[in-house]
C-alpha cells in the first residue's frame, strides 16, 4: 500500500464523506454520531440534521423500525454484526429508498460496546431483479405443486428419449419410483403393449402439432391416455428439445367403452334374430306375393341396421352411417354399377336418418326394378347428391333419376311405395319430398339437413 | 418428546431456590437473557428456553395454525413448569414474551406468583376507536413480514462471511456467519404477523398476579402511551420508566434492568 502524502487526512476525510455509499456511526443504543455526506443527501436531511430523526431507526420506514428492534440491534449486541439487511430509507420528501445494509460493533479493550458502524448501500436496482426472482419463484412453486399433486403421471423427457423427471403420480400410477426410471429411455421405463419404441414413434410423427395423444395398454394391463409435447420454442439455438410426457389413467373409461361394445353387439345380433323370425311368421300368415314384398322390406330395414352397425366399429363416433354405405346396398339390389350410378361426397346420417333413408331407397329401387328404368336392359338410375350451401354447410339434396326406361305415365292412385316414402321421409325427418312422373323418366328430390 | 426437548431448555442456579424463568420476544431466542439472568443464577433457580419455532427449539413443532394463538406458547411454558414440578415462579418476558408470561400466569395462578414485563405491549395496532395508541397501522406490520422475507438472515446461508475491520477477535467462522436471531423465514413471518396482530388488552386488565413493568423512556415500538395505559388498567402493576433509548433495555441496560428486578423483587 503506497504510504499516504500529506494531505492524507483530507484525501481519507473525503473517501468517507463522499463514499459512493452512505456510512453511519451510532451510540450501542441505536443514537445517531455521524452521517456522511453521501447519505444525509440519500435522506434529504438539512444540513444541521433534523432532531427528530435522532436514532438509526429512525433513518427506516415503519417497518424498518420494527426490524432495527426486533433483529438489527439484538444481533449488532449478540454477535457484533449484521450484513446484508435488506431495508427501505424514509427519504425527506421524496420516494422511499430501497438499501442493503451491514454494520459491525466496535469494543474497547474491555469488551465493551462502544459503537456501531454502518455502511449503506443504494439497492434499487437490486431490489427490483430481487422482486422479479421472488415472483418467478412463487409462480414456479405453485406450478411445480400441480405437477407433484397431480393424480396424473407427468414426466420430463430428454430429446433422447430418457427420463429427466418423474412425479409422484407418475410413482403411484406406474409402480416405479423416480430413482429407479430417471435416465432410463422412456419407452424402457413405461412399456405398452403393441407399441414397443413408442417415444421415437410419436416424437417423430408430431411434426408441426401442438401435441399428440393417443390411448395405449400399459404391461399392467391398465389403459393410459398419453399425450406428448414438446417443452419451449423449438428451433431456438440451444434451447431445449425436451418433451412433457403426460399419462392419464382411463382403464375404467376404456372397461365401461367395452361393456357397452359387448352390450351393442347382443343387442343388434338378437333385433336381427327378432327380424328373422317375424319374416318367418310373415311367410306362413301372408299371402305369396305379399309376404315376398313384406319380407324385402323387412330385410331393407334389416340392413339399415348393419350399415348403422358397422360404423359403430369406429369408437369415439355416435351411432349412425354413411349415406354412401346405405346407396352400395341399394345399388347391389339395383344389379350393380352399370346400372346405379351414384355421386356424392362422404356424408354422415344420424341413426334415424339413416334408418328411414334406407327404407325410402328401398321402395325406390323396388319401383325402379318392377315399373321403372331398371325394368328394362338399358335402364339406368343415377343418384347425385350433395351438401348446399358455402361451405358444405346447408342441407344434404339428393336427386334420383331414372333414364333409358319405359315411358312414365302418372299413377292413378297413390301406392304404398309413395306413400311411405312420404311418411318416413317427411313425417320423421322433416325432409322436404318431391315425386315428378316425368314422361322419360321418373324424378324424387329429397332435402333435409343431415347428421 | 418433551417439552424440556422440544423448547431447548437451559436450567440454572441453586435447586431449591425460587425459579425464575425468562420468555424471549419476537426476533430472537434465549441468547437476549445472557447480561441479565445469570445476575439470578445466586439467588433464583433460572430457566431460559426457546419459544416453540424459535432458536434451538423442535422447529417441526410449529404448527402455524396452532401457533396463530398466543395461548399454544403460554400452554407451551406451563408444559415446561410442570415437568420442572416449579411453584411460585416469577416470569419475565420481553416485548411479546411478556404476553406469553401473562398468558400463562392468568392461566396457571397457582404455579406463577409474579410477572417482570421488559418493553411490553398489549397491542402494537393503533385503535383509534377505542383510543388506543398502540404506534402501528395495518400497512406497516404487513410490511415487515414482507421485511422479514427478504431477510433470512443467514438462513440458507453456509458460506463463511468475508467481515473486515475486526481483527484481534477471530471468532470462528462458524460463529461469524448471522447464526444468532436466524428464524426459519416461514415460521418468522408467521410469528411477526402473530406478534403484531395480537391485541391482548383485555387479558392485561385481568393479569392474576403483580406485575412489574419496565419501559424505556425512548422506545420506538411502545410509545410513552401504551405504558400510562398498562399503568392505569393492569391491576397491581408497578411501572418503572427506565432512561434508555429503543426497545431491548435488557440488552442495552442490563444493569439497571437487573438493579429493577431485585429491588422490586426484594433480592437485592
Amino acid at each position: 500500500m503506497p504510504s499516504m502524502s500529506g494531505n492524507g487526512f483530507e484525501m481519507a476525510t473525503e473517501l468517507i464523506e463522499d463514499a459512493p455509499c452512505g456510512i453511519a456511526v451510532t451510540d450501542p443504543d441505536g443514537r445517531l454520531r455521524y452521517v456522511n455526506a453521501t447519505l444525509a443527501h440519500w435522506l434529504g436531511l438539512p444540513p444541521e440534521g433534523d432532531p427528530t430523526r435522532a436514532t438509526l431507526a429512525s433513518l427506516f420506514t415503519g417497518p424498518g423500525r420494527i426490524f432495527y428492534d426486533t433483529h438489527m440491534a439484538p444481533m449488532m449486541r449478540l454477535q457484533g454484526f449484521v450484513r446484508e439487511i435488506s431495508c427501505t430509507l424514509e427519504v425527506q420528501g421524496g420516494t422511499p429508498l430501497p438499501v442493503m445494509l451491514s454494520g459491525v460493533a466496535r469494543r474497547n479493550a474491555d469488551g465493551v460496546c462502544t459503537r456501531f458502524d454502518y455502511t449503506v448501500f443504494d439497492a434499487r436496482e437490486r431490489r427490483s431483479y430481487e422482486e422479479a426472482l421472488r415472483s418467478a419463484k412463487r409462480e414456479a412453486d405453485e406450478l411445480a405443486a400441480i405437477v407433484s399433486s397431480s393424480p396424473n403421471a407427468i414426466l420430463r423427457v430428454d430429446a433422447t428419449g430418457r427420463v429427466r423427471s418423474w412425479n409422484t403420480g407418475a410413482t403411484r400410477l406406474l409402480g416405479r419410483s423416480a430413482e429407479q426410471v430417471l435416465g432410463q429411455p422412456v419407452a424402457e421405463a413405461i412399456k405398452f403393449q403393441d407399441r414397443p419404441d413408442w417415444f421415437a414413434r410419436e416424437a417423430r410423427a408430431l411434426l408441426d402439432e401442438a401435441e399428440v395423444a393417443f390411448e395405449a395398454r400399459h404391461a399392467s394391463a391398465r389403459d393410459f391416455e398419453v399425450t406428448l409435447a414438446p417443452i419451449g420454442e423449438r428451433g431456438q439455438p440451444g434451447a431445449s428439445a425436451d418433451w412433457s410426457v403426460i399419462l392419464r389413467d382411463v382403464t375404467r373409461r376404456k372397461r365401461a367403452e367395452r361393456r357397452l361394445q359387448v352390450i351393442f353387439d347382443e343387442m343388434r345380433h338378437r333385433m336381427k334374430n327378432t327380424l328373422g323370425v317375424v319374416a318367418g311368421i310373415a311367410r306362413q300368415t301372408l299371402p305369396a306375393g305379399n309376404a315376398e314384398q313384406f319380407v324385402s322390406r323387412l330385410q331393407a330395414l334389416s340392413s339399415a341396421h348393419d350399415a348403422l352397425g358397422q360404423s359403430e366399429g369406429d369408437t369415439g363416433t355416435e351411432a349412425g352411417a354413411e349415406i354412401g354405405a346405405l346407396l352400395d346396398f341399394s345399388c347391389q339390389a339395383a344389379g350393380g354399377p352399370a346400372r346405379f350410378k351414384v355421386n356424392g361426397p362422404r356424408v354422415r346420417l344420424s341413426a334415424r336418418q339413416a334408418t328411414s333413408m334406407s327404407m325410402a331407397l328401398h321402395e325406390l329401387v323396388t319401383n325402379a326394378l318392377k315399373y321403372g328404368a331398371l325394368s328394362c336392359e338399358q335402364g339406368q338410375v343415377r343418384v347425385d347428391y350433395a351438401l348446399e350451401g358455402a361451405g358444405e354447410t346447408g342441407p344434404l339434396r339428393l336427386r334420383w333419376r331414372e333414364i333409358g326406361g319405359p315411358p312414365v305415365t302418372p299413377p292413378t292412385r297413390r301406392g304404398f311405395g309413395t306413400k311411405m316414402i312420404g311418411l318416413v321421409l317427411q313425417a320423421e325427418l322433416g325432409a322436404e319430398v318431391r315425386f315428378e312422373f316425368a314422361p322419360e323418366g321418373f324424378r324424387f328430390e329429397v332435402a333435409f339437413t343431415a347428421g | 418428546m418433551t417439552a424440556i426437548e422440544r423448547n431447548n431448555v437451559s436450567v440454572d442456579g441453586p435447586e431449591g431456590a425460587r425459579p425464575m424463568v425468562f420468555v424471549h420476544g419476537f426476533g430472537c431466542d434465549r441468547s437476549m437473557w445472557r447480561d441479565v439472568a445469570p445476575a439470578f443464577a445466586q439467588t433464583h433457580r433460572v430457566i431460559t428456553f426457546d419459544l416453540t419455532g424459535m432458536g434451538g427449539s423442535d422447529l417441526s413443532a410449529y404448527e402455524p395454525r396452532r401457533y396463530a394463538d398466543l395461548q399454544t406458547h403460554a400452554d407451551d411454558l406451563l408444559e415446561i413448569l410442570e415437568e420442572l414440578s416449579l411453584r411460585d415462579v416469577c416470569i419475565t418476558g420481553h416485548s411479546i414474551g411478556a404476553s406469553i408470561a401473562l398468558l400463562a400466569a392468568n392461566r396457571a395462578p397457582d404455579r406463577v406468583s409474579q410477572l417482570v414485563m421488559v418493553s411490553p405491549s398489549p397491542a402494537f395496532l393503533d385503535d383509534t376507536g377505542a383510543g388506543y395508541r398502540g404506534g402501528f397501522a395495518r400497512e406497516e406490520i404487513e410490511g415487515l413480514v414482507g421485511l422479514l422475507e427478504e431477510n433470512h438472515l443467514g438462513w440458507s446461508m453456509q458460506m463463511a462471511p468475508t467481515l473486515t475491520g475486526q481483527p484481534g477477535e477471530a471468532p470462528s467462522t462458524e460463529t461469524l456467519t448471522q447464526s444468532f436471531c436466524r428464524t426459519d423465514p416461514e415460521i418468522a413471518g408467521h410469528f411477526g404477523r402473530v406478534t403484531f396482530f395480537s391485541d391482548r388488552r383485555a387479558d392485561f386488565e385481568h393479569a392474576a398476579c403483580p406485575v412489574l413493568i419496565l419501559h424505556c423512556s425512548d422506545d420506538a415500538l411502545v410509545p410513552m402511551d401504551v405504558a400510562e395505559w398498562m399503568r392505569t388498567h393492569v391491576p397491581g402493576a408497578t411501572l418503572e420508566v427506565l432512561d434508555a433509548t429503543g426497545h431491548c433495555p435488557h440488552m442495552t441496560v442490563p444493569g439497571e434492568v437487573v438493579e429493577t428486578m431485585r429491588t422490586h423483587l426484594g433480592t437485592g
